[in-house]
């Protein structure tokens, strides 16, 4: 019995020391990490750009993963941690990864309203010793409010750029469609995305021939759009612009429909090309024309939108986390430039590195083509106009860049 | 003030007062259940919408009535959930906890409609969208009439089955006199179980008419519609049925005539100094509650 | 190590908070509007400091002093309702506030451009602590010297003449009348008191987030200010600060791992953390028979 017993522990010690040993033998891993609402009514954001972060990765470890500054190869890992669209989770959520060991970088938020916060405890000014602000840098894929990289030198979006969008938008109406002469506006007021573009919005019809006759104003968890409507209505605008997100634009898309609202053109929010105001009122959204910054319509972006097919066949790529999986394959060239360890005792070189990485960047690789970089660290994105038809988003236009 | 500006006013009020419907079916709820408990019960607004939700499971496989009905189905089966486990179990001296109970229970319903829809806006069929009532230039919805009638109908079923019914008499018994109705023979427990679950029904209606009247169900939607209800429950007089039915349609009313008045960020303000108004003027509400203590 | 002196900074705006519902639960009134005083701290402290240079003791004291005002001037007219109509019109106010937060707009040019509350963009930009080399260790014990003092100043609050008659009014107001209290002075002088502490959580929290917007301030905030004294056992403070650590550092911090299931296991804890203990974890040690109270 007790040879027996021996010859077992010895037999399990072997095992597990040649386990432990092909473990040390294995590959090094590389985490990036990711931030956003994962539950929640913009759960889905979260839960869409962890998926594309991990396709990405995916395919970056299946062809060898990438290459650590003293030459080794590593996969890369993601981890995403849920901040449920509320700050104070948020700010917990990145101190969280700041405080960890083996984070040189993050992806996020999702929401403009933790993104601010979040942006404000980074230190404002790299370099700057009388800062104790947190030194981490972050490359954001969702949150879309205009002009927040601008908070701090550590913080990086990878986001449309409104203003341009809706100025080309504005700018080929004009030329495409030029007996449209009136515009009126529709505008989420509580919400600080929808609020700001409402104004760049707005600026870029009026800047090209529409007459500006007024706007109708809700808010985000409104239920009762007659009066709104029945503004529009009166107004007869040939052109209708709802700044809003896909709850109220379907509600207020639904009241149109029902007291016969029909403008010759509709244009939406950028965030609102989407599956959720397709799920939601798909009827009544059909020709809704929207600016966007993904669409599968180059090779790559057709490579990415089957790749989060494969994570999860109920996912889609859209704008929101086509930014993310771009993001994965930016910071992975990154990390092969700037000569990134990855070891605990690099870290702060590491990030700082990685910053630097970021900001020296003058291109990236967007799905839709080049994406460029401005000098207070936003993204100039190639976009297009797509329109609501069928069951999807089909594209109008595609807009000299 | 021109021709247009009164058409606008009148028409506001009119689009208001019917969507207010909702509002009091909600008022109705919550009074109901203060009125036999002098409990609040803050996740039923929440169970409402909550019930529409589960009513998203049949759509495609019967029409539309029965979606709404199926919906109030769900509304009871909610409310019975509800008060054997917020309410059954804690002490009557205790109605702190209730309050905590009820939110905690507010939290997961909510959640639970997000994580089970991806937080996606549903759609939500209406019955008699394209049919309108054109009086001059004033238009009535159709689909609001419907939810109006069906919302009517609602309040008289309940006040047959409150009036006519043993059901009914054991309600207002327990209400008015809980040491009493037991003393009856009344077992307190089972009354107030279908208490909840009358008012879960009347509940699961509403949340099925706040899905028609706006077209799209959204968990977004629970927390202003137990607010206003709240509010309207206050206006009509804690525990007044007839109370949180007037209070609805004129909450309703007026929110429409502040927006227009005042636009959609000030809106809100007003209605709450409406209801600052009568907390001033009327502190008992539109009717006092019949009877009782308290 | 920095996480988790952040999350202790977290915990510690929580036990304020919880801090300030305490004392006007004592006087037995359930106030909803401990997120409006929250804001009123927030935003007064935040401006004094961003837009005026001010150093950060002297704002939070200012900022907690308004939302007292305000709170003392509100404490009046509260008397006249009760109950659940507290409830409503303290929620109705703090929503009046969250609005009022939503359309002030108030801007001053700096260095780095005009900086302030900007309406429903928010206010950021409120980075005294980082701009002065605070580290995340000497906020969190600020935030602690802050929370132990008015920890202290409640203890001692509750074991004086002030603490029973708050006590007592919230124990059976026709008594303490009886007895020659005078309601108007305890009740409002609860409110105040409260008032003042949440608006030194809320100048706090703003130089905490640096960025404000009226969400921040919702009735969900309302809400978690009274769960804690409500969880905790209104008996004791120590039992605000469990709470506070409990809800903040377990349940939402601590359940991370479960993933999505973190929200829903949220709100079934609180229900079922009211079924096992209705009196609040820390309960009350009722006196035995006879004996004397010192």
């Amino acid at each position: 019995m007790a040879f027996t017993i021996r010859h077992t522990a010895t037999a399990l010690t072997a095992a597990t020391l040649a386990l432990c040993g092909s473990a040390i033998a294995a590959e090094k891993t590389l985490k990036i990490y990711g931030f956003g609402a994962k539950s929640g009514v913009v759960g889905i954001f979260g839960q869409q750009s962890e998926a594309a972060m991990q396709a990405a990765a995916n395919i970056i470890n299946k062809n060898g993963g990438v290459t650590l500054g003293d030459g080794s190869k590593a996969q890369l890992a993601i981890e995403y941690l849920d901040d449920r669209c509320n700050a104070e989770e948020g700010i917990n959520a990145l101190r969280r990864i700041a405080s960890l060991n083996d984070s040189v970088v993050a992806v996020g938020p999702t929401c403009s309203n933790v993104a601010e916060p979040a942006f404000g405890i980074l230190q404002k000014k790299a370099g700057d010793s009388s800062d104790s602000g947190i030194q981490f840098p972050l490359y954001t894929d969702v949150a879309a409010k205009g002009g927040l990289a601008s908070i701090s030198e550590w913080s990086f979006r990878n986001v449309p750029n409104e203003a341009n969008m809706y100025k080309s938008l504005f700018e080929w109406i004009k030329v495409a469609r030029p007996e449209l002469k009136t515009f009126w506006g529709g505008v989420e007021k509580d919400f600080a995305h929808s609020n700001f573009t409402y104004k760049v919005i707005e600026k870029n019809a009026a800047a090209n021939n529409l007459q500006v006759l007024g706007a109708s104003e809700w808010l985000l968890n409104d239920i009762n759009f007659s009066n709104q409507v029945r503004e529009m209505k009166r107004a007869k605008a040939d052109v209708v612009a709802i700044s809003a997100h896909p709850f109220t634009t379907c509600g207020v898309l639904k009241e149109m429909a029902r007291q016969n609202v029909r403008p010759k053109m509709i244009i939406g929010l950028t965030s609102s090309s989407s599956m959720e105001t397709l799920t939601g009122c798909g009827a009544q959204a059909q020709g809704l024309t929207i600016p966007t910054a993904f669409a599968p319509v180059t090779d790559a972006a057709k490579e990415a939108a089957a790749a989060i097919q494969k994570i999860n066949p109920k996912y889609n790529m859209d704008l929101h986390n086509a930014a993310a999986y771009e993001n994965i394959f930016t910071l992975k060239a990154l990390i092969e430039k700037q000569k990134i360890m990855g070891r605990p005792d690099t870290l702060t070189e590491d990030r700082e590195k990685m910053r630097q990485g970021l900001a020296a960047m003058q291109q990236t690789e967007g799905l839709l083509g080049k994406v460029g970089r401005t000098n207070d660290r936003e993204a100039v994105k190639p976009f297009l106009f797509v329109q609501a038809k069928g069951n999807d988003w089909a594209v109008l236009h595609t807009p000299a860049q | 003030m021109t021709a247009t500006d009164w058409l606008d006013l009148t028409q506001s009020w009119i689009d208001g007062v019917m969507f207010g419907t909702t509002y009091a079916l909600i008022g109705i709820g919550f009074t109901l259940i203060f009125g036999v408990m002098h409990k609040i019960n803050l996740a039923y607004a929440a169970a409402s919408i909550g019930a529409a939700y589960l009513s998203l499971l049949v759509i495609e496989l019967v029409p539309t009535p029965l979606v709404y009905l199926f919906s109030a189905f769900a509304g009871g089966l909610l409310g019975a959930l509800i008060y054997f486990v917020c309410f059954r179990f804690i002490p009557i001296k205790s109605p702190l906890a209730t309050l905590m109970s009820t939110v905690g229970m507010l939290l997961v319903i909510e959640e639970l409609m997000s994580h089970l829809t991806q937080g996606m806006p549903q759609n939500y069929p209406a019955m008699l969208t394209d049919i309108g009532l054109e009086i001059g230039d004033l238009y009535i919805r159709g689909d609001l009439m419907f939810v109006f009638a069906l919302g009517a109908i609602a309040m008289v079923l309940l006040n047959l089955l409150l009036k006519r019914t043993r059901l009914g008499l054991a309600t207002r018994a327990v209400a008015q006199q809980p040491v009493a109705a037991q003393l009856c023979g009344m077992g307190i427990d089972k009354t107030n179980a279908s208490t909840f679950i009358i008012a879960g029904f009347l509940g699961g209606t509403a949340g099925a008419m706040v899905g028609a009247a706006i077209g799209v169900l959204s968990p977004l939607v629970a927390m202003p519609i137990t607010v206003k209800g709240l509010v309207v429950t206050v206006i009509g007089g804690l525990g007044s049925i007839p109370g949180a039915i007037i209070a609805g349609l004129l909450v309703g009313g007026f929110e429409n005539i502040f927006q227009y008045w005042r636009g959609v960020t000030e809106r809100d303000i007003y209605v709450m100094l409406l209801l600052f108004v009568f907390l001033v003027f009327r502190p008992n509400g539109l009717f006092a509650p019949p009877g009782g203590r308290d | 190590m920095d996480f988790y002196f952040g999350l202790a900074q977290v915990i510690g705006i929580h036990t304020l908070l919880g801090f300030s519902a305490w004392c006007v639960l004592q006087t037995g009134q359930v106030s909803m509007l401990q997120g409006g005083f929250f804001a009123i701290g927030a935003y007064s402290a935040g401006m004094l400091t961003t837009m005026w240079q001010w150093p950060i003791l002297p704002a939070l004291l200012v900022g907690g002093l308004l939302a007292g005002i305000v709170a003392v001037i509100v404490g009046f007219p509260a008397l006249r309702v009760k109950g659940l109509m507290l409830v409503v019109a303290t929620m109705a106010f703090a929503e009046v506030v969250r609005l009022g937060f939503f359309n002030l707009t108030w801007q001053v040019s700096s260095p780095d451009g005009m900086i302030g509350p900007d309406g429903s963009l928010g206010f950021g930009g409120i980075r005294y602590f980082p701009s002065n080399g605070w580290s995340t260790l000497e906020v969190c014990v600020f935030i602690w010297i802050l929370v132990a003092v008015v920890f202290l100043v409640l203890g001692w609050l509750d074991r004086s003449r002030a603490g029973i008659i708050w006590r007592a009014v919230g124990e059976d107001e026709l008594a303490a009348q009886s007895v020659g209290i005078n309601l108007t002075t305890a009740k409002v002088s609860a409110f105040g008191v409260g008032g003042v502490i949440a608006g030194l959580a809320g100048g706090v929290f703003a130089h905490y987030a640096t960025h404000i917007e009226h969400s921040n301030f919702n009735i969900l905030l309302a809400t978690f200010a009274i769960a804690y004294p409500i969880i905790g056992g209104l008996a004791s403070l120590w039992g605000v600060l469990l709470a506070a650590a409990f809800v903040q550092g377990f349940l939402i911090e601590g359940l991370r791992f479960l993933g999505d299931w973190r929200s829903l296991l949220f709100g079934a804890l609180i229900v079922v953390v009211m079924l096992v203990r209705p009196d609040g974890v820390l309960r009350r040690r009722e006196p035995k028979a006879g004996a004397r109270h010192a």
